[in-house]
Formats: C-alpha cells, structure tokens, sequence
C-alpha cells in the first residue's frame, strides 16, 4: 500500500505542469468566456435602447435574457472542455508509452521497483481517474464563479439567474461530464474507469505481444463491451422487454463489476509474465 | 549464485535462445560476450523478468525471482532508467524511497568518486556520465547480484577507466557480477568466468584465470578462436 501511494504521487507529479496548465487555460478560457459574452449582450442592449431608441421590453423579445446557458455554448466555455477531455484521453495512451520510448526507458526502473508491477498499473488508473474527477470538480466550481461575474456585470432585468443543476441541464453533453445525480454518476463514470480499465489491459496486451498484441487489444475490448453490453442484448433479442429498468441496471453494475475485475486480472497477468521491455 | 537453465526464446520466428545455461557465482565477475544481437540482453532481460522466455528456468539462490528478489539483484541496462528531468539528487531519492537496500553512505561515496554532482540534470549528462550514473544507481543498492549491459559501450576512455577502476574497488567486492560486452580489452584482467554465445547458445564457457595461467590465452584470444571456427 505504502509503495502504491509512492508511485500515486510520483505519477501526479509527472503530469502536474500540464494538468496546472489546463486548470489555468479552462479558468482564464471560461472567465474570458463570460466577461466577452456579457460585454456583447451589453453592448448589443446599449446599441438597441439607446442608439435605436428600442424598448428594454422588445430588446429582451428579440435577444432573450442573457444566462450561463448562452454562456456554455460558447467556445470560450467549450473549448477549454474539449482540449482537458481530449488531453486526458490521449494521456491514457501516453501514461504507458512514454515509458518505454525515449532513451531514457523508465519502465525498467518500474518493473524492477521491489514491489507488486499491479501498483505500477493501479498508480496510472488511479492518477487518470483523479485528474479526471479533479477537472470535473474544477467545473463545478467554476460554474457558480461564472454565474457571479455574470451577476456582477448584467443587470438583474436582462438576466436569468440559473443554479448549477440548470446550468448542468440546460446542456445534453455537459450533463455526461457533470451527472445531474448520483446513479448518474455511477453510470457516467463507471463505465469511463472501466473503459480506462480496458484500455489499459490493450495497452499492455499490445506492450507485451507487440504487432500480434494489437489484435489481441481490440479483440479484448470487442470482448469486454460485448460482455459489458450483454444485459442490453439479451434484453432486446431474446426476450424483448422481460426485465424491469432496475433489474437492467443491477445487471448492467455486476457485469460492469466483472469487467473491471477481469481486466484488473488480465493485467496482472501480463505485467507479471508477459511484458516485454 | 544465478542458474540459467536452458532457457530458450523465440521474437516472432526468429529463435534467440536455443537452450543456454550458464551459472553465476556470488564473489565473481561473469562476462557473457558475443556479438551484437546473440541474446546478451535477451538474457539479462530474461534474468529479472523483463522479457518471458519460451522454456527453461532462472534460478536466483534456488529460488524463482519475486518482488523481493529486486532487493538482491539489479540491473544495470546501457540506457539510463531514471526520467530525464530528474537530477541525480532526485534519481537517489527516488531509489531511498523505494527499495530497503539503498545505500546513502555508498550512493554518496559513488557521487564523489565519480566527480558528479546532485543538482546535475539526468538530460544533461554526457554519455559517459549517464553510464557512470547508471552505476551509481546500481551500486547504491546492496544487492548480492549486479547485472550490467554493456557498461562500456560508446563512452570515452577516462569514463571506462573510472569504471574498471570500481570493480577492483571495496564497492563490487562480494556481490556476483554479470556483465554483457562485445569490448573485453577494459575489464579482462577482471574476469573470473567467460560464457561465449554464439547464435543462441553457449559455444564455450570458462574460467577466465585457468585459460590464462595454463594456456597462456588471453579471452579475446579464445573469443577469435571461437569466432573463426
């Protein structure tokens, strides 16, 4: 356990400059996003009432009130969220490899640490996981900041006040990033870690069978959704509607349990004899 | 003492290993040599699972290598095994925080006879200071075996000098040494046992101080023996 919190904190040491950067980038990106959006709805209500001699009442008709709704479909909101999701995606990928390339091949000093090689692994998932879950959490911070700096700058006739759940609501895909309730959470989240998980057992197939260990990959992943997905299938083909919402969802929780569990085991089994430097 | 028992391996088609056995004492320096791509590093790979092998057995005091064995026996490969924006200091505590066998007091005495400094960047060193890290790191640990992987290659002649000079010191005395190298002129006279490999398999094994006190040989001359046959 101790050597395993070592290799934690060594691994969120690794990445921090760049998780420090995209906290800063999604902070100042967000916060632009909300001073430029409300100085343009200003300067738009400033143009119509007073250049145009318009109503505040038809201003409000043709523009609606200005919220964080008009501010999360913005690319200063957007794209700070892309960039962080596409990052932590290809560090999935990069955690492992960099590794191994390079002249300077850490991953000897790795294997060779006098300590199980599943600590090695379980420290990446778990700095994915919380890089994950700390970016999210930045979001929700920063969502009420955001509401406030609006607050501030648009006067309370031309706005529309919304709590974070609304903010969360008023947006499909922001609602799979932050879940609006905890069996959300589990849901969202499960099958993200146990598609890390996944992932992971790939990444290691391919480390320890080379050009071979890449079809051995995806075949494990076609293999792992398909038995992930398997509750869903049986419910749609061989006996169509037979089972109640939450009995799919327990099933769905079990399975997704035992996906995780084989790819934790498979893992273990190839670090501990089929990896290959 | 390490027992490598006709062990094969197999990249592909290509066979590496075709049932190679060698053993490797505590208190003595082993020296696998051959020419490039027979298996040196396969083997030494092989030896602290880095590499799985097809068939045979790796034997280190009878037992099969565990986590702990990692306590007793390191690896010294020809590329550095630190992060490159690390500097010496962290590399050392790295090493103190992970492994029970480091040595402050030799990993410091190391520091000092190799004239490097903590603060220097691992990016930074020069190739002959990296190998001289390299073996800092391996040195600092008390382990009773010490596998080195080609320790001499590419580095200039005052860096190979410092480096033989360590394994006449206090520093290699009593630990069992495996060395891979296709450069013997450096570290001949400190040879105990030679293991030739020639295309997967050990063509000649011998005492390095018995071919020379009773055939008046050198390795190497054995080593052009072999090769030309």
């Amino acid at each position: 356990m101790k050597n395993y919190i070592k290799l934690f904190n060594f691994e969120l040491g690794r990445f921090l400059k760049f998780y420090l950067i995209l906290i800063a980038i999604t902070i100042v990106s967000q916060i632009t996003g909300v001073i430029v959006s409300s100085r343009s709805y200003l300067s738009d209500a400033n143009e119509f009432i007073y250049v145009n001699q318009g109503s505040m009442e038809s201003f409000l008709e043709q523009y609606g009130q200005m919220s964080m709704h008009n501010i999360t479909r913005t690319l200063w909101f957007l794209g700070p969220i892309a960039l962080c999701v596409v990052t932590l995606l290809i560090y999935i990928f990069f955690i492992w490899y960099r590794d191994w390339f390079g002249k300077n091949t850490f991953i000897y000093r790795l294997l060779m640490l006098p300590t199980a090689r599943m600590n090695v692994y379980l420290a990446k998932a778990s700095t994915i996981f919380l890089m994950v879950l700390g970016l999210i959490s930045l979001q929700l911070v920063l969502i009420p900041i955001e509401g406030t700096i609006l607050q501030s700058m648009v006067p309370v006739d031309f706005r529309l006040d919304m709590s974070i759940q609304e903010v969360i609501g008023s947006f499909d895909y922001f609602g799979i990033l932050v879940p609006y309730s905890f069996t959300q959470f589990i849901i969202h989240y499960g099958i993200g870690f146990m598609a890390v998980f996944i992932v992971f057992t790939a990444i290691l197939f391919e480390r320890s069978f080379r050009l071979k260990g890449i079809v051995l990959g995806i075949v494990y992943i076609a293999i792992s959704v398909v038995i992930f997905i398997s509750p869903l299938l049986v419910d749609a083909f061989l006996v169509p509607n037979y089972f109640y919402a939450i009995e799919l969802f327990v099933m769905e929780i079990v399975v997704g349990l035992l996906v995780i569990a084989g790819s934790i085991w498979m893992s273990n089994y190839l670090l501990n004899r089929k990896i290959r430097i | 003492m390490i027992e490598v028992k006709e062990i094969t391996k197999k990249f592909g088609l290509k066979q590496v290993l075709k049932g190679v056995s060698f053993t490797a004492n505590k208190g003595e320096i082993t020296c696998l040599i051959g020419i490039n791509g027979v298996g040196k590093t396969t083997i030494m790979n092989a030896i602290m699972n880095l590499t799985p092998i097809n068939s045979g057995e790796i034997l280190i005091d009878g037992e099969k290598l565990r986590k702990e064995s990692y306590e007793k026996i390191t690896f010294i490969p020809d590329a550095i095994t630190m992060l490159p924006q690390m500097t010496i200091g962290d590399a050392m505590q790295f090493m103190k925080d992970f492994y029970k066998s480091w040595n402050q007091k030799r990993a410091a005495e190391l520091l000092s006879f190799f004239k490097l400094k903590e603060d220097e960047r691992i990016s930074n060193l020069s190739k002959g200071n990296t190998a001289k890290v390299n073996l800092l790191l391996g040195l600092g640990l008390d382990v009773d075996y010490l596998l080195m992987d080609e320790p001499f290659s590419g580095i200039d002649i005052f860096s190979r000098e410092q480096i033989a000079d360590v394994f006449t010191s206090h520093l290699v005395e009593d630990r069992g040494v495996i060395i891979t190298t296709h450069e013997i002129n450096d570290i001949e006279h400190l040879i105990d046992k030679v293991v030739i490999l020639d295309n997967g398999v050990v063509v000649k094994s011998f005492n390095a101080e018995g071919v020379r006190e009773n055939e008046g040989k050198s390795v190497v001359d054995v080593m052009r023996e072999v090769y030309k046959q």
